[in-house]
């Protein structure tokens, strides 16, 4: 059974019991009431006709001069007092052995009735359907008689009866009307019950930016609210996860591209060199050149790769390192390379200290002046330079190379990304570089920023935090 | 001559492709840049247009989108290898799409049945004193009517279309046979047999140890 037919029939039930009840209770107390006023007024009746028939006889005894009336005559007398003209109420008079002396009409005494007074001595009352008999025992010329009246109370009971039979009309009414604004009502309070069930199917089925609709301040719109937090948390993790394996299916289309063109060139000429059959020396030596670069490309991009795999999971060594000393020895390295193409290379640091991973932060710098190197012509000057900004350490390496076209900034540290593929191949470059760089400065906590004119060089500055400067 | 319009980025593959054109007997023009492409293929008198992909300047589909001359055929060479790629590729007309790495013989095998599907191919071949018409389906040697079986007739085109190229069994099978077929390599040296017998090729069509077959020029 649906929620709203549990609620509506249950209150429906107890609404109608409580009415009904209720009403039945009032009606059967008014009734008593009415029924009680009518036995005070049967009873006072009773009494005075009593009295008053034995005054009446007292002045029968005088009149036929008798001391006391025999029961011929006393039963005349009776006759005589009651019988003729129509009666509202019967009256019967027994003698003790509650044998019938005289009535006024044909009545039926209830059972037990003149058992009870000859027992207690007192009177009684008793009701038999619309009619209400009191009897008395009384003590008339010696003898003793049982009285007994027979009062009409039709009307108090048709009342009630009449009422009853309103009551269940009304209450019937009543009922249909309740039930009527109750299905309403409750249609009406569960209806957003209905919204977010509704809301909660669709996003389960997939439509995470679906939302259920939040009114009011009940414990309806409270769940909605919470509902739809659950959802945005949801849609969320599922869009950071589409991103993720975006990022990786870009990254492996990426790879496997740079995989194929040096192998499409390898393959290719290695089989030029098998199924020829007149190849001058010049284009045998040329094609086992190019085969020679192309395997060497290879070598750089699966070493990279490597380095760029095993960054995040590497035993890293955290040590507070001198960073003046530190900088002196990777300049003493890099030096090598400078020197090579002629260039003019300076790698110094203000004293300190600060957190790294040796090998980490010399792949860091060794990979920035690479790039430096190969975006620069011979005899131009590379700077590296460390200093203390409160409690960051900010490394700023400047080259008077190529520079970076505006609006390839962000791209450049995307895997597999190059500025100028052409000038990337021709010196060996994998377009890793950069991507291996931003990886470590995550590893570090630190951040990436160029600032790059085209033409005139490019400066890359990078901040990491807990530097201690001990100037 | 056959003109071949070489549309790759990469200065390897362009020699590389160069190179495997020559083999077939094509002049290869090499272009690096997508928008000089475009121009080539538009205005150049090109018979093919081996296209790479991913092409600085403009793309590969890019240039078959906006193309108006498609009287000239195009092959993709790309090392896009999904399949919306290639039905993308092939959607938007080209010829055929072939993926990086790819053999040298497979592209000119590729070659000759676009362009033989264009009728740019030559109907006549002269080989020393052989001349071989490939409609009329006859052999002359030394002026003299040869009688030579279909598939004998097909090996012989084959070499003399790749002469000096070492050709192994394999690629012959699928060239002449087809890649459904499932017969053994010796039919291929009864035939080569045949052919040396009847056209007196005993010294020009020569046995590559482990590898297969080489028709030699006949120049010397």
């Amino acid at each position: 059974m649906r929620l709203w037919q549990k609620v509506f029939l249950y209150t429906l039930i107890l609404v109608m019991l409580a009415v009904s009840m209720t009403s039945i209770l009032l009606l059967k107390n008014s009734f008593s009431l009415a029924l009680e006023q009518r036995k005070q007024n049967v009873y006072s009746e009773h009494e005075f006709v009593i009295t008053s028939f034995k005054s009446m006889m007292i002045t029968e005894r005088l009149r036929q001069n008798a001391v006391v009336l025999d029961e011929e005559s006393l039963k005349r007398f009776m006759e005589d007092t009651f019988g003729g003209g129509q009666k509202k109420s019967g009256i019967q008079f027994c003698n003790d052995g509650g044998r019938q002396v005289y009535a006024n009409k044909d009545m039926h005494i209830p059972q037990g009735l003149l058992e009870a007074v000859q027992d207690t001595g007192r009177n009684y009352m008793q009701v038999e359907g619309y009619q209400l008999y009191i009897a008395s025992s009384e003590s008339m010329e010696g003898k003793t008689y049982f009285v007994v009246t027979e009062n009409d109370i039709a009307d108090v009971v048709e009342v009630h009866e009449n009422m009853l039979h309103q009551i269940l009309a009304i209450s019937m009414g009543c009922a249909m009307a309740i039930a009527f604004i109750l299905l309403i009502v409750v249609k009406m309070l569960l209806h957003p019950l209905q919204k977010i069930n509704e809301g909660t199917r669709a996003i389960a089925q997939g439509s995470y930016e679906k939302r259920i609709p939040e009114r009011g301040h009940d414990e309806l719109s409270e769940l909605a609210h919470n509902m739809n937090r659950m959802a945005r948390a949801v849609e969320q993790n599922v869009r950071a996860l589409e991103d993720v394996a975006e990022n990786r299916k870009h990254f492996i289309d990426n790879l496997s591209h740079e995989m194929k063109t040096p192998l499409t060139s390898i393959l290719g000429f290695s089989d030029l060199l098998q199924i020829k059959r007149d190849i001058s020396e010049e284009s045998r030596m040329e094609y086992a050149g190019i085969i020679k670069e192309e395997a060497s490309r290879m070598r750089t991009l699966s070493g990279k790769l490597m380095e760029l795999i095993t960054v995040g999971e590497a035993n890293l060594e955290w040590k507070e390192a001198d960073m003046a000393q530190l900088f002196e020895e990777i300049g003493i390295s890099l030096k090598v390379i400078t020197d090579n193409h002629h260039m003019d290379f300076s790698c110094v640091s203000a004293p300190g200290t600060l957190c790294v991973d040796r090998e980490l932060f010399k792949s860091l710098l060794y990979n920035l002046v690479d790039n430096a190197v190969k975006a620069s012509e011979e005899g131009a000057y590379i700077q590296v330079e460390g200093h203390f900004e409160r409690e960051e350490f900010c490394i700023r390496v400047t080259d008077e190379g190529v520079g970076i076209p505006e609006g390839e900034v962000e791209k450049i540290t995307e895997a597999f990304y190059m500025v100028d593929k052409a000038r990337g191949r021709a010196s060996g470059g994998a377009g890793l570089g950069l991507a291996l760089c931003s990886e470590i400065i995550s590893l570090h906590q630190g951040s990436l920023q160029f600032e790059s004119r085209l033409g005139e060089g490019t400066s890359v500055l990078i901040r990491m935090k807990g530097g201690k400067c001990h100037a | 001559m056959i003109k071949i319009l070489i549309a790759e980025d990469d200065p390897n593959i362009a020699k590389l492709v160069e190179a495997t054109v020559a083999i077939g007997g094509y002049e290869g023009v090499v272009c690096a840049n997508g928008t000089e492409a475009f121009e080539k293929m538009e205005h150049g008198n090109f018979d093919l247009v081996l296209l790479d992909v991913m092409l600085p300047g403009m793309s590969g589909f890019e240039i078959m989108q906006k193309r108006t001359n498609t009287q000239v055929p195009v092959i993709f060479i790309t090392a896009k290898q999904e399949l919306t790629d290639k039905v993308r590729g092939l959607r938007l007309g080209a010829e055929d799409y072939i993926v990086k790495p790819f053999e040298a013989m497979e592209l000119l095998a590729r070659i000759e049945v676009i362009l033989r599907r264009v009728k740019r191919t030559e109907n006549v071949y002269q080989y020393g004193d052989i001349s071989v018409n490939v409609e009329e389906h006859t052999c002359k040697y030394a002026g003299k009517d040869i009688y030579l079986t279909p598939k004998e007739f097909e090996v012989l085109v084959f070499f003399i279309q790749h002469k000096d190229v070492a050709i192994s069994r394999d690629r012959l099978l699928a060239a002449v046979w087809g890649f459904e077929y499932e017969g053994e390599s010796r039919t291929i040296d009864i035939h080569i047999q045949q052919l040396r017998k009847k056209l007196n090729l005993r010294e020009k069509l020569v046995t590559i140890p482990k590898l297969g077959y080489r028709l030699e020029s006949a120049k010397e």
